[in-house]
């Protein structure tokens, strides 16, 4: 492991008079597992996205095996091997799965003008098989599929182009424990193969683990690089935001601690082909943790409680109203919040402003005599909830999609902490944000439990249930498999136990 | 190996195959057509009847497809309208001067090079495509006033092709020309790089850019394809017409509601089979509802299109059915 495949000198990008990659030096060697991380907004991404020639660089240089390397486009990384999974990206929900992994370059299966989509589909297949992904049903639409399902489309593709150097932006957070496990094991088989692979993630401690060594950004610059075996999760914390950050953000207690008034009472919750006899209650100021698999149901259970999908059974009743919740808008109106883990697509208004994200929920509070609206009430609401939560921006009226992930999850979670809560759920809420952003989320949940708030957390990182539920409750196969006491034996390895 | 499953996998297996669902909607239209035939009193199964309706879908058939790759790429074209009624008006006048090449050359230039043409303003000057849409549109129906009489006037005029001229628009040969356009259609949409990128455009344009695709030549491409389907609509149309009404005021927009009506259909449908199949279905089911309605003497213009729309919600509510999410 000595001889570089990518170099990178001095490389500087500007999006206006935002300077997000500042004089960048930066090398990965061959067979190397080299680790990128740094807040949001730090330029990992931008940084990646030179790279894999989606922007273009406004100057140094880049050298791919010891040549000059200037990508006009990213089939021209493809082209030089270097291919990208990128995080907010996505596939194309009107094109079949099989499209999607060669899209872009259906030209190699065209003879006479016409795709053979047969062939297309065998070698999509041969791909997935190859790098022993998840089987995906390749004939359908993308449309729908679960952004698990979405993601490992995305890493096919990527490893369809049989990538020298293979860029991963933040993926392990879309996958559950079993997947991610998988990826574990490609990015060791691509290490013995002699390829290499940049990893963005904000688990700190995942980092450490898959990498050989970590460079870290901060504010677009390079702040340090450490080698993977000799660092420690603090040591890169620190460096990410230039100072001292505790190693302990979750709960330090292990009792759990909640009151014993009942908030919501589920029961025998069926939707069909997706949970099964789901039943439990959640108190005031408990944190219900929710884990399992990735065919487990778990993030179903959210969209159902709160009326988003169809139930086939069962019943979703708030005790403190006495009423059934049927769908999303009785839920609203009853002091209820789901924060989804597809925050682009189904919780964020992403074209419009962060003002009109964060009132939107807020409205009927706001509205005055004949439902009119004053725009001062909306803009303070937004204004105080921006302050409040540290959204970085330029004002209230930017738009969501310009806002780096964490931000964006930072409005996502906003908007419903306006509102007088009764029941929050939360569906990965800390899924692609960076420490710093992680450990005020988790400080909000306990303040939010404080106050008697109930909380269903439903997580694919089982050392965040772990650290933040009172009581979890494992599923399996769309059903609940057992339920564990933050008091009993509350450690990842029982979790599993009762997992698989 | 454990699979990952899609949320469609809550659907029931029966429903999933489009084959079975295909034979379904056969036998429903099937059942409608000895529904309306007992209403009529055995007018509506009648021969001549069936030849009229079969005839009468072919333009709007090849309209829809041309809008079925428009939509595809997120783009509206309100100035469709226009472009067939120029396309109609040069088939009858470069008919009637040079006959039958006159005929297909004059429609299917016209249609070919206007839509190619408004796809070029919508690529290179950003504008919404469904104002772009509207100005062009204004522009068309003047420019074949003008041609017609050398004037601008708001009044009707009328152009008509010689009989003789006529052949498309009567049977077998329009059904083979349907039968063609089907298999050029659904192999453009389905079976080509092209017509892959054009959906990928529509799907996802940020997806489609980071990939490679080019987006200003497959836009373009989109333009040359519809642009040939409409030309061709505008042949047949003259073929059945017989006759072009030209007129100012953005009247030419109506000439594309049943085509539009027939896309919106087939949008519903396009979940359980595909779009390309879907529109000759939908518009078969279209045509027989205004037929019947014309038998039973309902005024069009009125009191017809009333019952489209009824028809149009009551389909998309049973085309809905066991399907999560709406139809946009």
């Amino acid at each position: 492991m000595s001889e570089n495949i990518l170099e990178i000198k001095g490389l500087n990008k500007y999006f206006g008079t935002t300077h997000a990659n500042k004089n960048i030096d930066f090398s990965v060697k061959k067979g190397e597992i080299k680790g990128l991380i740094g807040e949001n907004g730090s330029g990992k991404s931008t940084l990646l996205s030179q790279i894999a020639g989606l922007y273009p660089r406004d100057s140094g240089r880049m050298l791919l095996n010891g040549r000059e390397y200037d990508p006009q486009s990213p089939i021209d990384a493809n082209n030089c091997g270097i291919s990208m999974v990128m995080q907010e990206l996505g596939v194309v929900g009107t094109l079949p799965a099989g499209v999607n992994v060669f899209l872009g370059r259906t030209s190699q299966f065209t003879r006479n003008g016409i795709v053979n989509l047969k062939a297309l589909n065998k070698a999509a297949a041969e791909q997935f098989a190859k790098w022993d992904l998840p089987k995906v049903p390749l004939n359908e639409l993308t449309d729908g599929m679960m952004i698990e399902t979405r993601k490992i489309i995305e890493l096919a593709r990527a490893l369809s182009v049989d990538p020298q150097l293979l860029l991963l932006d933040e993926i392990t957070q879309s996958l559950s424990m079993n997947n991610r496990n998988r990826l574990y094991d490609l990015l060791k088989r691509l290490k013995a193969m002699g390829r290499s692979v940049i990893v963005i993630t904000h688990d700190v401690e995942e980092l450490i683990q898959i990498t050989d060594s970590i460079t870290v950004l901060r504010d677009g610059a390079v702040v340090g690089e450490v080698l993977s075996a000799k660092t420690s999760p603090d040591e890169i914390k620190r460096m990410m935001v230039g100072r001292e950050i505790s190693g302990e953000y979750y709960r330090a207690d292990m009792k759990p601690d909640y009151r014993n008034k009942v908030v919501l009472s589920v029961k025998n919750l069926l939707v069909e082909n997706e949970i099964e006899d789901v039943s439990f209650d959640v108190h005031e100021g408990e944190i219900l943790g929710l884990c399992g698999l990735s065919d487990s149901g778990i993030h179903a259970v959210g969209k159902a409680i709160y009326g988003l999908t169809r139930r086939s059974g069962g019943t979703v009743h708030l005790v403190a109203k006495g009423l059934d919740i049927k769908n999303s808008t009785m839920a609203l109106k009853n002091n209820m919040a789901y924060v989804p883990k597809d925050r682009d697509n189904e919780a964020l208004m992403i074209n419009a402003s962060i003002l009109d994200n964060l009132s939107m929920p807020s409205l009927s509070e706001l509205q005055g005599k004949f439902g009119y609206i004053a725009p001062r009430k909306t803009k303070r609401l937004a204004s105080d909830m921006t302050k409040k939560l540290s959204i970085k921006c330029t004002d209230i009226n930017q738009t969501v999609n310009t806002l780096s992930g964490g931000n964006k999850q930072k409005v996502n979670l906003g908007r419903w902490l306006a509102k007088d809560l009764k029941l929050l759920i939360l569906d990965c809420p800390t899924r692609g944000v960076d420490v710093g952003v992680k450990a005020y989320i988790y400080s909000l949940m306990k303040e939010l439990k404080k106050e008697g708030i109930a909380i269903i957390l439903i997580s694919d990182e089982l050392p965040e249930v772990l650290g933040m539920a009172d009581r979890l409750i494992v599923m399996k196969g769309g059903r609940v498999a057992g339920i564990i006491r933050r008091d009993e034996d509350f450690t990842e390895h029982s979790v599993i136990g009762v997992m698989i | 190996m454990q699979p990952l499953q899609s949320t469609q996998d809550s659907i029931k297996k029966i429903n999933q195959n489009p084959l079975i669902f295909f034979l379904m909607l056969i036998a429903i239209i099937a059942a409608f057509a000895v529904f309306f035939n007992f209403v009529t009193g055995g007018d509506f199964l009648e021969r001549t009847n069936v030849t009229v309706i079969i005839s009468h879908i072919v333009w709007p058939t090849f309209v829809a497809w041309g809008i079925c790759f428009l939509f595809a790429c997120g783009y509206t074209d309100l100035s469709i309208g226009a472009i067939i009624v120029l396309g109609s008006f040069a088939t009858c006048i470069f008919g009637n001067w040079y006959g039958y090449p006159g005929v297909m050359l004059g429609g299917l230039i016209v249609g070919t090079l206007l839509t190619f043409l408004n796809f070029n303003v919508f690529a290179f000057t950003e504008i919404p495509s469904w104002i772009a849409g509207i100005s062009l549109a204004m522009i068309y129906e003047a420019v074949a006033v003008f041609l017609k009489v050398g004037k601008s006037t708001a009044d009707l005029i009328y152009a008509e092709i010689d009989k003789s001229l006529r052949i498309l628009g009567r049977l077998p040969w329009s059904i083979i020309l349907l039968a063609a356009g089907f298999v050029a259609a659904y192999i453009i949409y389905n079976r080509t790089t092209v017509g892959l990128n054009i959906r990928a455009i529509g799907g996802n344009k940020e997806v489609a850019k980071a990939l490679g695709i080019n987006i200003v030549k497959t836009l373009l491409w989109v333009g040359l394809i519809s642009g040939i389907f409409i030309g061709i609509a505008s042949i047949v149309q003259e073929s059945v017409a017989g006759r072009t009404t030209v007129r100012t005021g953005l009247t030419s927009i109506y000439v594309v509601f049943q085509p539009l009506a027939i896309v919106l259909l087939a949008q519903i449908l396009q979940k359980r089979i595909n779009i390309i199949i879907a529109v000759p279905i939908c518009a078969v089911l279209i045509y027989a509802v205004f037929n019947l309605l014309t038998i039973l003497g309902v005024p069009s213009g009125t009191l017809q299109e009333a019952f489209l729309g009824a028809f149009l919600i009551l389909f998309g509510i049973i085309g809905q059915r066991g399907y999560k999410g709406v139809v946009k």
